[in-house]
């Protein structure tokens, strides 16, 4: 079972009880639950809050090739994923990512988490601005697509 | 014809919009699209090497929102979409 969103945090919020009742499943023994928030430094500066933009329907196509692989790389046995990343501005302390998983086993569940969060990181069409006590901001480097 | 790229990332802050309009010839590449906006970013912002290099290490996405490579011809795509580098999370 998958599910993957983005939510726009001006119209709803990521929260775990949403990601507790997609993932239990009596058929697994492991669950795990991974949560970004926005910390308070970078880069030596005074972090104050991210926005996060998205190409949604990217976003979410990717969120679902990501975790096909994790689970055939991983050979996860029953496995169940749940994901939800935030789109718009967010405080600090706030939840920009869910990744909550189930499966059969422990070790299962540590690998198709990490796996996921990795390659988001990696291709999925997500960026960051960075907003700072001196009321700047940046948009942070990342890593690009395509190789040409 | 003209084509509009919507914009993302850091790419938005090449228009105060959320796109731009280019002016292309027909059937061209990814790789020539990528040429035209290197070119009108050089005419809009001639001292922004920092826009260049966003340019030239994002990807872009077809109409039917799929990451397409250089040598990708368009066809009917009335729009475009850049990629610049990634890192959500």
């Amino acid at each position: 079972m998958f599910h993957g969103k983005v939510i726009d945090v001006s119209k709803g919020t990521i929260t775990l009880d949403k990601a507790q009742k997609f993932i239990e499943s009596q058929q697994c023994g492991a669950s795990l639950f991974f949560i970004g928030t926005v910390r308070n430094h970078n880069n030596n500066k005074q972090v104050t809050g991210i926005t996060y933009d998205t190409h949604d329907s990217i976003v979410e196509k990717s969120f679902k090739e990501i975790s096909d692989e994790a689970i055939s790389t991983i050979t996860a046995e029953h496995p169940i994923i749940f994901i939800e990343h935030a789109k718009g501005y967010l405080p600090l302390g706030g939840i920009s990512i869910v990744i909550a998983v189930a499966a059969k086993h422990r070790g299962q569940v540590y690998d198709l988490s990490r796996f996921i969060i990795e390659e988001i990181k990696k291709r999925t069409p997500i960026w960051k601005k960075e907003h700072y006590d001196n009321e700047e901001t940046t948009w942070l480097e990342g890593t690009p697509v395509l190789d040409k | 014809m003209k084509i509009k790229i919507e914009l993302f990332g850091a790419a938005r802050d090449f228009s105060e919009e959320d796109y731009l309009e280019l002016t292309i010839s027909e059937n061209i590449t990814i790789k020539e699209v990528r040429n035209n906006l290197m070119n009108y970013i050089q005419n809009k912002y001639p001292d922004n090497l920092n826009y260049l290099e966003i340019v030239k290490n994002s990807a872009f996405a077809n109409d039917q929102d799929v990451i397409v490579q250089d040598n990708y011809k368009l066809s009917t795509e009335k729009k475009l979409c850049i990629i610049p580098p990634v890192g959500g999370g």
